[in-house]
């Protein structure tokens, strides 16, 4: 997910002005000269200021020298693993699996929708069944245990009550 | 004196010693699985602060910010892959040691001088706080505008990436405090009619997301980290006592670079091994050893990164602005269990203080115990794969953002903040530096609009006190120190490019 300087710093512009301009609409608070519409329009100005500044990219050589000193390290930078495009994708599965999580675990209940969620994950980093299925089958258990038993977090039970 | 045999009363109750133990046990293993950092280690376990008592919940943040750090060192020093960023500074120190034969002086020195390098930060923290505390309660609005303001400019400037960037970071966090009601006028402010907005957006689901969920989100690209080898150890402590008598110097150097990056606000351990490691060599009578594997350097990065961490919390405790990333957890929990940061803690709530150092002493002293175990079974306890791992910090970033309210709006949050820690990352823009916009936005808008308010919209009377006019010129200074590093670099570059 490298974007150029240019995307990234055009974002923050757009962003940045977009916050300025709503947060001026604001009133103030009454009887004042300020109020809730001071901080966002500070804020959006100096983000669009900002954006503008790493579009012309103003400061970028003090980031290929800490990137320098990094590899230098025996860090791995990211874009050097060879990868193809549909590969890189593969990032969205957590975020996704949250997203699913929040879709379905009101009429699931926490178990079944733990366990897909613990055996997606798994068996996406390469675990082989006779991982993926235990770690789907204990983990939820195990978080259940310690914050509905324990912690008492009004966890959904849906299909699968646990008997504690 | 009564005060003090309550704060022991306090700190050995049960709860707080299992909760002690309990979350060193947590720290020393997550802080030693690559990928999985200190700071990532805090934020999931703050959900379960809620449910503890305010010393015990204080205490299992002390102690697993502690272990994690440490033991960082020690996938470092034995597969060259440090356990969190703090260790990265002497990696390849400790693992040329590790390949010469010396192992068990690298672990345990990293062990050793952690455990002095804490305690000597506990004691920064109870020699500067009182003072500094008096010195607060006289402090305005305007004052606390400048310091929140020079917090955030100093988070920006170690940042270990482009300034401009560092600050357009800072900005979206404080951006995001923007959302919800809590603002002076009490309006609803960029909530779209969403209602779950209107509250704002909730810290620690976003630390989470920015930590935990953007974690995983790398492993998934990331390859497998090796398999640490099964190995014997000798004793590790044996060698110790004689690297402290060397290089005590360098210990004590170590510490005072510590204590003074940790009390600056924003910087944390990682900065201050970074830093100690570079002046370990700058002074050192054998720079050329450096990388060989010698212990000089080691002493005194381990010295200072944990040093580090308990002077960050100096001016957590005192103004609520954060030393680093893991203090700037520590204050969402210090609001939650009423221990409001602020000078007033040390009159009002003083036994909870001196129970604080007493937790910070325990936690280093346990230290060097588990910490001997944790070396013994690392080479066990890390061949767990990644697959197994993971998705149970996926489970707990669901199943904790949900624990904070309740909603599942946050575990919404958790899986946006993901995506955008990972993007931000990925082009550069530090996270750190957004985090802690994100946990003091509200505070800087207060102190902001209410100065404004008293000033009836005159931006003079911000200079006009003699502490804010000293903090201000500290914030524009920070500001304008990259423009100038940058001019002189290009000054001095061009005659050289000239000659040649």
């Amino acid at each position: 997910m490298r974007l150029s300087d240019r995307i990234t710093g055009g974002f923050l512009v757009i962003l940045g002005s977009g916050t300025a301009y709503a947060g001026s609409l604001l009133p103030p608070v009454p009887g004042q000269q300020v109020g809730p519409n001071v901080f966002p329009l500070v804020c959006g100005s100096l983000v669009a200021i900002c954006g503008l500044l790493i579009a012309l990219r103003v400061g970028a050589h003090f980031e290929e020298e800490a990137e320098a000193d990094f590899s230098a390290h025996g860090g791995v930078i990211e874009s050097e693993l060879p990868q193809s495009r549909l590969y890189k994708l593969r990032v969205l599965i957590p975020p996704a699996l949250l997203l699913f999580y929040v879709l379905v675990v009101e009429r699931l209940g926490f178990i079944p929708t733990a366990a897909i969620i613990a055996f997606a994950v798994a068996v996406t980093l390469g675990a082989r069944l006779k991982l993926a299925i235990p770690v789907a089958l204990l983990a939820p258990i195990g978080v259940h245990l310690i914050f509905f038993k324990l912690l008492r977090v009004p966890l959904p039970d849906g299909l699968l009550p646990m008997p504690w | 004196m009564a005060v003090y045999l309550e704060a022991f009363r306090m700190v050995l109750a049960p709860d707080v010693i299992i909760a002690i133990l309990l979350s060193s046990i947590y720290g020393l293993v997550v802080g030693s699985l690559p990928g999985l950092s200190a700071t990532m280690a805090t934020a999931l376990l703050v959900p379960v602060t809620f449910y503890l008592s305010p010393i015990a919940a204080i205490a299992t943040i002390i102690s697993a910010s502690a272990m994690a750090i440490f033991s960082g060192d020690i996938p470092g020093a034995l597969l060259r892959i440090p356990g969190t960023p703090a260790s990265a500074a002497y990696t390849d120190e400790a693992y040329a040691m590790t390949r010469k034969g010396q192992a068990e002086l690298a672990l345990g020195a990293g062990l050793w001088f952690s455990a002095l390098g804490g305690i000597a930060g506990t004691l920064s923290l109870i020699v500067l706080a009182p003072p500094l505390a008096e010195i607060a309660l006289s402090f305005s609005t305007f004052e606390y505008f400048w310091l929140a303001l020079l917090g955030l400019m100093c988070a920006t400037l170690v940042a270990r990436s482009s300034p401009v960037k560092a600050i357009a970071s800072m900005l979206l966090g404080l951006m995001v405090t923007c959302v919800g009601m809590e603002n002076p006028g009490g309006i609803p402010r960029f909530t779209f009619g969403n209602t779950d907005l209107l509250g704002g957006i909730e810290v620690i689901p976003a630390l989470v997301g920015v930590f935990a969920v953007s974690e995983v989100m790398r492993a998934m690209l990331s390859p497998e980290p090796p398999k640490m080898p099964k190995r014997k150890y000798n004793s590790i402590m044996a060698g110790q006592w004689m690297l402290t008598k060397k290089y005590w110097r360098q210990m004590t150097r170590g510490n005072f670079i510590g204590i003074i990056i940790g009390v600056l606000p924003g910087a944390g351990a990682d900065m201050a091994a970074w830093v100690s490691y570079a002046m370990s060599k700058r002074f050192s009578k054998e720079p050329e050893k450096f990388g060989t594997g010698h212990p000089e350097g080691l002493v005194e990065a381990g010295a200072s990164n944990n040093a580090s961490l308990a002077s960050g919390w100096v001016p957590a405790l005192l103004f609520g602005v954060p030393g680093d990333t893991i203090t700037a957890i520590a204050i969402g929990v210090l609001y939650m269990k009423g221990l409001n940061p602020g000078p007033t803690l040390f009159t009002e709530k003083a036994s909870s203080m001196y129970a604080l150092y007493i937790v910070f002493i325990v936690a280093n002293i346990i230290m060097i115990p588990l910490g001997i175990i944790m070396i013994r079974v690392a080479s066990t306890v890390l061949r767990a794969p990644r697959s197994a791992i993971l998705p149970v910090i996926v489970l707990c970033c669901a199943v904790g953002s949900f624990a904070t309210g309740n909603s599942l709006f946050a575990v919404l949050t958790v899986a946006a903040f993901g995506i955008l820690g990972y993007v931000m990352e990925a082009n550069g823009y530090p996270v750190a530096a957004m985090v802690l916009g994100i946990v003091m936005g509200t505070m800087v808008e207060q102190s902001f609009v209410t100065s404004l308010i008293k000033s009836d919209g005159s931006i003079l009377p911000f200079f006009e006190r003699p502490v804010s006019s000293v903090l201000a010129a500290l914030t524009i200074g920070a500001l304008a120190w990259p423009v100038l590093f940058w001019l002189w670099r290009t000054f001095q570059q061009k005659p050289a490019s000239a000659k040649a």
